[in-house]
């Protein structure tokens, strides 16, 4: 049997097109988590994100504003969140949940007009250059925009989070918001705008399924992906290039158990399918396993709500 | 320059509680002030708001004749006031520069340039690119302070500063305050340590339940004087009568070892004392020598051997503290909030917590809770806890009122033997007073203490005998009155 080298490029590809959306949603999520939120609503923000994309799309027929309505939606969505937790001081966890099940939820009743609506071509870039290089070409080429930055997105946040003054706030804040308040930063700020990043995030990860990945909406098409996603950056450590790697072994063996049952391999389906799940937490449980490593980057504020008082 | 700092008429009121009333203060720069005041006397609200962590309700500042606004922290430092905290405001996690940096408008390099120049200043190193979580608590408060002197302050406000800092640390910490006040820095320092005040400072304002009670001269001052204002009565001498010599032993320690698997804790090597009725045995030690642990299995949260601890004529090395008590023995351990008490609990749910056998707590697993209130009001108003709520959450009590709570819990049992570790740790003179007072009375009841602190002056003055530990070792048994705080001191330091 010859492989055809491209065959290979395009597996490739492929796992990472499934690895977008985790990445794009997972970045976000470390955002808001690294100033000291947990945001338990990022399938919900997701899904959102996605109906919000697809019926902006089939409604006004424009890509530009079906991705930015979509973050938008996101934003929107992650208001709720962040004006409970952030001003009414409500407990994380709990809002968090209640924002999944309230996004499945309305997404499902907005959803019903659009099903069975076919979507429309994503427009790809360097789309000429796929086929001069080859196994590299495939990998390289030929993908959406949306695409290329989530693959840029990690080392964006590694170098926002590191480098920059404000993403030197946002860890300050996780690290102990009363410290951070003592110091003049205004805590709550801070954590509602990385609450809204981290939405519109969601809901450019929710728009990227059902606009391009599978052009097309059907109830509940997420289908677990955000809690993936939180769980991936928990993981991680809060790294950014660790919720990449993470990403890629679990889109990785998604695809690689379809074709594994497609080829008809003697084993249980049940397992298959649970397999990346424990993989990917299994890889990232070993490679993130210097304690002193967790105790710097974990925000040590994550989850407790901060009250000003005074 | 001179700068002039002024108080006017400041108040601020909790519900229930006045914090400042009508506070009016005046300091120049070139000299320490000290603001002296128990727990709970308003010191630390008066300085939160002049850093500008809480807005008064009434009142004005000014310095150099500016009435300032202070809305916020911001304000503050805006306005050249810079202060260091008790419980320090630095992110543990980022390193010491990002520490530095975070509230700074200059660049990476002009910025390290300039904390380069005020470390070699005042002979402090700090690696700036180790996470502050690695640095002792002396390292931190000098962060805490680097960060004011970036700023170029004109008056520096420290907060109970020696709380967490050891005697070296402390000395170090005063001369570089000294040389602060030198350049013209305004430097305020709180505190309810008396002794720092007369070594430290040149003025003194003594603040009592809100009010500003005098402002005077440290040298028209004495240690008394000053205890007597920050109290508001005269403070009883408290002096030991002998104890009447017993020789009825009461617990007796034999070939005690202890080897640790963490590496951070102190092995015991050799354990031998016996303790008589009606006698205070006193451990003194630098922290760190092996005091936690022989509390511990004392107290029976480490077990031992079943022989090496002998208590009434019962071998009890293997017991557990619930099982310890029953043969009356009481603890109160250093660490008032995290094994004293539990924080989130009432009050007399922590009552509870000692559950001896004849207290009748529980019924048939079912919780008594009138006769637990009706335990907790005796504890209350027999240890003169200054609460009469016993809903209350234990960690919304001052720790001298903690204290008396957890030794009323303790002593209601009337047991045989108390074994306490720092009971006067971080409490103001008036609680440590009664606390002493309290161990007292049990001695004079035929009872006995066994009393490990790392307070010289409360170990002469409570302990019959007194033993040293140092790295895990104890010294030999001395005649308290045989012994003088340069004798610990050499002994502490592990010569012999």
């Amino acid at each position: 049997m010859i492989i055809d080298i491209n065959f290979i490029g395009l597996i490739i590809a492929s796992i990472m097109a499934s690895a977008v959306p985790l990445i794009l949603a997972s970045c976000g999520e470390l955002i808001t988590e690294r100033s000291g939120v947990l945001n338990l609503g990022v399938e919900g923000m997701m899904i959102i994100g996605a109906i919000s994309g697809f019926a902006l799309m089939t409604v006004t027929g424009s890509l530009i504003i079906a991705i930015f309505g979509a973050m938008l939606a996101g934003v929107l969505i992650s208001t709720i969140f962040a004006f409970l937790t952030q001003t009414l001081i409500t407990n994380h966890v709990a809002t968090g949940l209640a924002l999944t099940i309230f996004g499945i939820g309305i997404s499902a009743m907005i959803g019903k007009n659009f099903v069975g609506i076919p979507g429309k071509e994503f427009p790809v870039l360097f789309e000429n250059l796929k086929d001069t290089i080859p196994l590299i070409g495939p990998i390289l080429f030929g993908h959406s925009i949306v695409f290329y930055f989530a693959f840029t997105l990690p080392f964006i946040t590694s170098y926002f989070l590191k480098k920059t003054k404000i993403g030197l706030i946002v860890r300050a804040v996780g690290d102990s918001p009363e410290s951070a308040s003592n110091q003049g930063i205004n805590v709550r700020l801070v954590r509602y705008l990385c609450i809204l990043y981290g939405g519109a995030m969601s809901g450019l990860a929710g728009a990227y399924l059902s606009m391009i990945y599978t052009p097309q909406w059907i109830e509940n098409m997420t289908g677990g992906r955000g809690w993936i996603a939180l769980a991936l950056v928990v993981f991680s450590t809060w790294n950014p290039i660790k919720i990449l790697i993470g990403a890629m072994i679990f889109g990785g063996l998604t695809i690689i158990q379809f074709h594994m049952q497609a080829i008809g391999v003697r084993i249980p389906v049940q397992f298959l399918t649970a397999l990346p799940y424990i993989v990917t937490i299994i890889v990232l449980v070993v490679i993130s396993r210097d304690s002193r490593k967790i105790r710097l980057s974990t925000p040590s504020s994550l989850g407790k709500s901060f009250h000003k008082d005074n | 320059m001179n700068t002039n700092l002024k108080i006017s008429n400041v108040t601020k009121i909790y519900p229930g509680c006045v914090a400042n009333d009508n506070v009016s203060l005046e300091f120049n720069s070139g000299k320490i002030y000290a603001l002296l005041g128990e727990n709970g006397a308003g010191k630390s609200t008066l300085v939160k708001i002049l850093s500008g962590v809480i807005i008064p309700d009434e009142g004005e500042i000014y310095l150099n004749k500016n009435n300032l606004k202070l809305n916020s922290p911001l304000d503050a430092k805006k306005n050249d006031i810079g202060m260091v905290f008790q419980h320090f405001n630095l992110f543990e996690t980022l390193s010491v520069f990002e520490n530095l940096i975070i509230d700074s408008d200059e660049q990476r390099e002009s910025l390290r340039e300039k904390i380069d120049s005020i470390m070699k200043k005042y002979n402090f190193s700090i690696d700036l690119d180790i996470p502050v979580l690695n640095l002792s608590a002396g390292q931190k408060q000098k962060v805490e302070i680097i960060r004011c002197l970036i700023r170029n302050p004109k008056v520096l406000i420290m907060d109970e500063p020696t709380s967490v800092l050891t005697e070296q640390e402390t000395s170090e910490l005063f001369l570089s305050l000294k040389k602060f006040s030198e350049e013209g820095i305004l430097i305020i320092y709180i505190t309810h340590k008396l002794k720092e005040v007369m070594q430290l400072c040149d003025e003194v304002a003594v603040m009592r339940r809100g009010k500003l009670v005098s402002v005077s001269e440290i040298k028209n001052e004495n240690i008394e004087s000053l205890a007597n204002k920050m109290v508001g009565q005269n403070l009883k001498t408290i002096k030991k009568k002998k104890a009447k010599t017993s020789s009825d032993q009461l617990i007796k320690i034999t070939n005690l070892n202890f080897t640790s698997e963490d590496p951070f804790e102190t092995n015991l090597m050799d354990i031998n004392f016996s303790v008589n009725r009606g006698e205070c045995l006193g451990i003194a030690g630098i922290s760190g020598n092996g005091q936690s642990e022989l509390f511990q299995v004392l107290s029976g949260e480490i077990i031992s051997d079943k022989n090496c601890i002998e208590f009434n004529n019962n071998y009890i090395g293997d017991l557990d503290p619930q099982e310890r008590r029953e043969y009356l023995m009481a603890f109160s351990p250093e660490d008032r909030l995290e094994q004293a008490a539990i924080p989130q609990m009432k009050i007399f749910e922590n009552v509870a917590l000692n559950n001896f056998k004849s207290s009748n707590f529980f019924n048939n697993g079912l919780i008594n809770e009138n006769k637990i209130k009706e335990h907790s009001k005796k504890i209350i108003s027999d240890f003169n806890v200054n609460t009469d709520n016993i809903e209350l959450k234990s960690q919304f009590l001052s720790g001298g009122n903690l204290q008396k709570l957890i030794i009323g819990r303790e002593l209601i049992t009337s047991p045989d033997l108390l074994i306490c570790f720092n009971p006067t740790w971080g409490l103001d003179v008036g609680a440590i007073n009664y606390i002493h007072e309290t161990l007292i009375k049990i001695n004079e009841q035929n009872k006995s203490i066994i009393l490990i602190s790392t307070d010289t002056d409360e170990l002469l003055k409570l302990s019959d005998k007194i033993s040293v530990i140092h790295k895990g070792k104890l010294s030999k048994i001395m005649n308290a009155e045989e012994v003088t705080s340069e004798k610990l001191g050499i002994l502490m330091g592990g010569v012999n």
